[in-house]
């Protein structure tokens, strides 16, 4: 059963370190995503995995077993590419029978194989049709199909949905992860969209300039990042800068630029130290005190507002109201704001700056 | 500036764009096109001379019947070897990486520069000359038949337009297919077989015509290397056999003018049905791809076969292309003060070359660049179709018989004086090598994005502006490479220059009459020769230098 | 300043209606963005009112001139491509002083518009970069700048975002819009993203097949759409089929299983096959208490903010809903929840001549 053992993985190109000693290990019928922003080395490490490229240094093993020079048709993986690459002179089923018969199954076979899979991604309707007559959505589909269709049961996914419409992209994530779950398969899926990686993975891998930055479930990256950088990637995030005056199981304080203080839960910070607390704007609400902020803008989100301030600490401030209530805030108003102080997260003061830690390219 | 600024707001206005564009089409038509053709009206018009003359004739029937044979023989047995090893080299040069990769391409190409008389030449020292001939201390002078000397003399300078073709096209086949392939349990070969390969359809298409279409037309090394080959009186081809008669149309017995619109009109026609057969089957074929041999093919994509394919590969470039093209360096070592070579002759023939090259290079570059901007902008439209398709014409059809038909349009096939001779020679050169800047800048302007014109026009430029400041500075290289090609298209030719005035003093004409005419004087011919080679390489590098910068700047 | 008028566009490319009697406002000043599925003529319409496509029929206004036969470059409308077009042989200061050069402004003046520039899309340290050394982000504000320097007042944006990471689209998009304002020109900006409309338009045009379906402020759309697609496109939507068996202050529905759902009241009468929407924020769930139906929890996903929850009814109806995150752990799949929603937040539609299915298609 496939696990992927990645260790001490380096890919150079020239003076360029893409991928910089990475170790990862995901388990076997694991969903592991990795993000990051562009020219993170998130693809070329999962072209790594896959045998596409060699890495300059590190081993790669899939079920135990080490890669080094085995090629990449001997690696039994299914590979999504981004640009879908059907084959396209090639009808949907000759595309997804392709992988049975480059395995010598006779032709019968391949065509009850490839029937098979096109009715798991429902496509069966548009067997005969070209890759050319399919839109975005369903060649997507297909060409899963086709990666399925070989019986691997390690499938790379290497920003499959990016090509897509924001609409598309959502409906078909779910239908991914469904998929997946229902073979039992060990997946690596590569992106850089945030709302991807926590709708459909087990584990997300977050990584930045070739190395790892850290790992963990959606909800724990999401609530507790250990990072700065994750915080403000994963999900947007309010960052206000300040100083630790008074430090005590369960009640900290950090006092702002202005003077204002925020009590928060947690914080792993010495008293004076300097530090950034970063919250989440549903977890920040207008109270009779707190931090006094101008407001700038009001958008509406569908289900919320989102309202856009500047608070008297210099620091931006957006946090969210109930569709309802949206009527009572305006642009000029000035409000008190409050934070839910379990939902704030404490850091060090990065030493290149806030800007320069949660840079996104 | 106001004065400039009218200028721009004239010629910017639709009418005038329009008729500008009718004036370019026009001269397509009038002075490419149809001189091009216009021997075949002489089928209609002198049907009684063909009869009287040809026909009748069972003598002439039988020497155009078997050189014709032997014509379509060499350029078929020709494609068939360049496609068989080009078809590994293109593979090598788009998806490997090596050292010295960028020389390989320059080789590759140097035979596409050589005048092919100097070529000729050069091949027939290589493997035609006994060794033991007064000028040729090295060569193998293992050939003595006609026949074959010629193919591997027509290989060498083909080869390059095959690799050219196929390269191009794989280039743009994403190699995320065969990857795609891979990852599903193909090996490299099943998967470069049954993905890469049927995608490849198109770039065969224009790689096999093209290398038959050079074939067919080769006259110069052709008649050179035949004339140093002791066996082969009254071996000829179509080309050489329109060479010689044109001679004797010219000066002795006119008559012969009919027998030479019938051999042209039957090379161009067959050349014409032969590519649009080419097409059609190429497109239907269906190879047999749907098999796969997963273990066989396995096998031989690891390990010692790939490498010996690709060392093969280098063998065939260095043996059967390079070396020959190079041979003729030999001569420099062999001294003979008994040669009286007439230098005098060749450095006027020289002078006479390149100014027919310039002049062809310019006015292919002034009308040429519109038309192709016509085409490649007019995609989905009809007429630049219909006239993308045309362009293909003078490439196709043998220069032999487009000089003779030229020569026929324009002064009845008659002899004339040097001065008409020259502007003949100018109207033929132009006629076969205004497609090749066509084709080049056709093709750099389709890889640019149009939005990059469009963005210009809506930040306020004119279409003229957006030319010259967007889109030009995008495809210079490409110009640049397309007149470099026509010009030393022109520079080489012999067929088109000899079958309009068969005594015309460019430098090609003036080595072939060296070893053609007695006494022959192989000497100074090989020293011309290495002359002619010289300049073409320097412009040769010219060409790799410009071609280089514009790769390096996308 | 300049407002842009689409008066009944007509092009067809073969079969394909890019544009349909195409009708088209946007105001002066305004941020209005033109949201649909791929192919349905979002970028024919940017590319008629700037003048690179001709017309089959119909007419353009800008400023209340018809520019119908004007050329492009005569329009004053910019265009900023996909990809963003930046000339690769230029550098960043010579793109952005492409406009001015074509112009011929004098040197002054250049100057004074290049320092501007750069200063206003924060690339003064990077004006002698040439566009493949710069990230995406740069590339876009690049493209932003010389657009502005050209004098055009009226930018057309064709999927601005769409080549930038999607954490970075999120960041850029308060920048991009605030600068717009500031500048106050008149922005036509094209996306297939809801999120990215609804949070940077100052109204919204719902485009599908080469026709506006529907033009309002993101509210509006939102919350009361004209027919089942739009309900679907601008944040998703659940839906039942049935008829009406009551109106009044509420509309009744008894669907076809026999289930009865309330809605918005509506013009339609009693005895109509009808379709009603609620959009998934507004599907509440619940343990117990009151609710139209009862469903099981197929999956739940974590999304950051919200959890998204699959439900299904009756074993063969899906749905869907959001609620806040906090709720995690106590939902898990298979759990029985009982559905039900507020009558205002849910709208009443005509039955779609094609089916519903067809209606919702996105692609």
């Amino acid at each position: 059963m496939p696990t992927v053992q990645l260790s001490k993985v380096s890919v150079i190109y020239g003076s360029v370190v893409a991928v910089d000693e990475v170790d990862l290990r995901i388990e076997d019928g694991e969903y592991v995503t990795i993000l990051g922003p562009s020219g993170c080395g998130k693809t070329t490490l999962i072209r790594a995995i896959a045998g596409i490229l060699v890495p300059t240094r590190g081993e790669v093993f899939i079920g135990e077993k080490n890669m080094k020079g085995v090629p990449i048709e001997e690696r039994d993986i299914g590979y999504v590419f981004q640009n879908i690459a059907l084959f396209p002179n090639m009808t949907v089923t000759n595309n997804v029978g392709y992988g049975p018969r480059v395995h010598e199954k006779s032709k019968e076979a391949q065509v009850e194989i490839a029937h098979k899979y096109l009715e798991l991604v429902k496509l069966l309707e548009k067997m005969e049709m070209f890759p050319s007559e399919l839109c975005g959505g369903e060649q997507q589909k297909v060409s899963l199909a086709r990666a399925l269709a070989t019986g691997a049961k390690l499938l790379l996914l290497d920003e499959p949905l990016s090509a897509l419409d924001a609409r598309v992209r959502v409906d078909l994530r779910y239908e991914l992860r469904r998929l997946v779950k229902r073979l039992g398969l060990t997946t690596v899926h590569v992106t850089h969209d945030q709302e991807e990686a926590m709708s459909v993975s087990d584990r997300i891998v977050v990584m930045r300039a070739g190395g790892i930055v850290e790992t963990g479930t959606p909800a724990q990256l999401y609530t507790r990042p250990l990072d700065i950088f994750t915080a403000n990637f994963v999900g947007e995030t309010n960052l206000f800068e300040g100083w630790v005056t008074h430090r005590e199981e369960g009640k900290s304080a950090i006092e702002l630029r202005d003077g204002s203080i925020i009590d928060v839960a947690t914080c792993e910070c010495a008293e004076g130290d300097a530090v950034v607390v970063s919250v989440r704007p549903e977890f920040v609400f207008p109270f009779t005190e707190g931090m006094r902020t101008r407001i700038t803008q009001t958008i509406y989100m569908g289900n919320y507002w989102r309202i856009v301030g500047m608070a008297a600490s210099e620091d931006t401030v957006e946090f969210d109201v109930p569709v309802a209530e949206g009527n009572l805030y305006h642009e000029g108003q000035e409000v008190y704001l409050m934070v839910n102080r379990k939902a704030a997260v404490v850091y060090q003061r990065p030493r290149e700056g806030i800007a320069e830690a949660v840079k996104l390219e | 500036m106001a004065r400039l600024e009218r200028v721009l707001e004239f010629i910017s206005r639709r009418s005038i764009r329009k008729g500008w564009l009718a004036l370019v089409i026009l001269f397509f038509l009038s002075f490419v096109i149809i001189p091009t053709i216009f021997v075949l009206t002489y089928a209609f018009t002198n049907w009684d001379a063909i009869n009287s003359v040809v026909l009748s004739d069972p003598v002439k029937m039988t020497m155009i019947t078997n050189a014709i044979i032997n014509s379509f023989e060499i350029a078929g047995l020709v494609t068939l070897i360049d496609f068989m090893a080009g078809l590994p080299m293109a593979w090598i040069m788009v998806r490997k990486k090596f050292r010295g990769k960028a020389l390989v391409d320059t080789l590759i190409d140097m035979p596409l520069v050589v005048p092919t008389a100097a070529l000729g030449f050069s091949a027939a020292l290589f493997w035609g000359i006994a060794p033991g001939d007064i000028v040729n201390p090295l060569g193998l002078g293992v050939v003595s038949s006609p026949l074959l000397l010629l193919i591997l003399l027509h290989i060498v300078f083909s080869y390059p337009y095959m690799v050219r073709s196929l390269s191009a096209i794989l280039e743009q086949i994403d190699q995320n297919y065969e990857t795609a392939g891979r990852t599903l349990g193909a090996s490299p070969l099943t998967a470069a077989r049954t993905i890469t390969l049927p995608l490849f359809r198109a770039g065969l298409v224009t790689g096999i015509i093209l290398c038959l279409a050079r074939s067919l037309s080769e006259t110069g090394g052709t008649v050179i290397a035949l004339a140093t080959l002791s066996g082969s009186k009254g071996f000829n081809t179509g080309p050489t056999l329109i060479d010689g008669w044109k001679a004797i149309a010219q000066t002795t017995d006119p008559n012969y003018n009919a027998a030479l619109a019938f051999v042209s009109i039957l090379l161009i026609i067959i050349a014409l049905v032969l590519m649009v057969l080419i097409r059609v089957v190429v497109k239907r074929v269906h190879l047999p791809m749907g098999k796969v041999w997963p273990r066989p093919e396995k096998l031989l994509s690891r390990g010692f076969f790939p490498k010996l394919k690709d060392s093969s590969t280098m063998v065939f470039l260095a043996v059967m292309v390079l070396l020959p093209s190079f041979f003729i360096f030999t001569c420099v070592f062999v001294f003979n003060p008994t040669s009286s070579g007439n230098w005098g002759g060749f450095g006027s023939s020289i002078i006479y070359s390149f100014t027919v090259a310039g002049v062809v290079t310019l006015v292919d570059l002034a009308l040429g660049v519109p038309l192709a901007l016509y085409i490649a902008r007019g995609r989905s439209k009809r007429l630049p179709e219909v006239i993308d398709t045309m362009v293909n014409i003078p490439l196709i059809v043998p220069t032999a018989a487009l000089g003779y038909s030229l020569s026929l349009f324009w002064v009845g096939g008659n002899a004339v004086n040097s001065d008409v001779g020259m502007l003949l020679v100018i109207l033929a050169h132009i006629a076969f090598t205004y497609p090749l800047v066509v084709r080049n800048v056709t093709g750099a302007v389709e890889e640019v994005d149009p939005a990059f014109e469009e963005t210009a026009r809506t930040l306020g430029a004119k279409p003229i502006q957006a030319f010259r400041r967007v889109l030009l500075p995008m495809i210079k290289s490409s110009i640049l490479a397309g007149a470099i090609m026509a010009f030393t298209r022109s520079l080489g030719e012999t067929g088109a220059t000899r079958a309009v005035v068969s005594n015309a003093n460019t430098a090609p004409n003036f080595i072939v009459t060296l070893i053609t005419k007695a006494p022959k004087d192989f000497y100074s011919a090989a020293l011309a020769c290495i002359i002619l080679i010289a300049i073409s390489y320097v412009l040769m590098l010219g060409l790799r230098y410009f071609t280089r910068r514009g790769k390096g700047a996308n | 300043m300049p407002s842009v008028r689409l008066e009944g566009v007509q092009k067809r490319y073969g079969d394909i209606h890019a544009a349909d009697d195409l009708n088209l406002e946007v105001r002066d000043g305004e941020y209005l963005c033109l949201l649909g599925p791929t192919g349905a003529g979002k970028t024919t319409a940017l590319r008629v009112v700037c003048g690179l496509t001709s017309l089959d029929s119909g007419k353009v206004f800008i400023d209340d001139k018809d520019v119908t036969d004007l050329e492009p470059e005569r329009r004053g409308t910019a265009l900023l491509s996909q990809t963003y077009s930046l000339f690769p042989q230029l550098t960043v200061a010579e793109n952005i002083l492409f406009g001015p050069d074509i112009h011929d402004l004098p040197e002054e003046e250049r100057r004074r518009t290049l320092a501007d520039m750069l200063d206003l899309v924060r690339l003064t340290k990077r004006p002698d970069a040439f566009p493949r050394e710069l990230s995406g982000g740069m590339m876009q504000r690049t493209a932003l700048a010389r657009a502005l320097a050209s004098g055009a007042e009226v930018l057309l944006f064709d999927e601005p975002l769409r080549a930038l990471d999607a954490r970075l689209r999120i960041s850029l998009r308060h920048e991009l819009r605030s600068l717009a304002k500031s500048l106050k020109i008149t922005v036509i900006h094209v996306t297939h993203d809801q999120d990215e409309a609804l949070v940077m338009a100052d109204r919204i045009g719902l485009i599908r097949n080469g026709h506006i379906l529907q033009v309002g402020e993101p509210a509006q759309v939102y919350d009361n759409p004209i027919s089942p697609f739009v309900a679907n496109f601008v944040g998703q939507s659940n839906f039942v089929t049935g008829e009406i068996i009551d109106k009044g202050v509420k509309t009744t529905v008894k669907t076809e299983s026999g289930m009865t759902v309330f809605a918005r009241p509506c013009a339609m009468e009693v005895g109509e096959q009808v379709v009603v929407g609620v959009k998934i924020g507004n599907t509440e769930i619940a343990r117990e208490g009151d609710s139209f139906f009862e469903g099981i929890v197929e999956r739940v996903l974590f999304e950051g903010r919200n959890l998204h929850i699959d439900l299904l009814v009756e074993g063969t109806v899906h749905f869907s809903a959001k609620i806040p995150s906090w709720r995690l752990g106590k939902l898990a799949s298979g759990d029985k929840v009982m559905i039900k929603w507020s009558p205002e937040s849910a709208s009443v539609f005509k039955m779609p001549e094609k089916g519903l299915r067809e209606e919702l298609r996105v692609e």
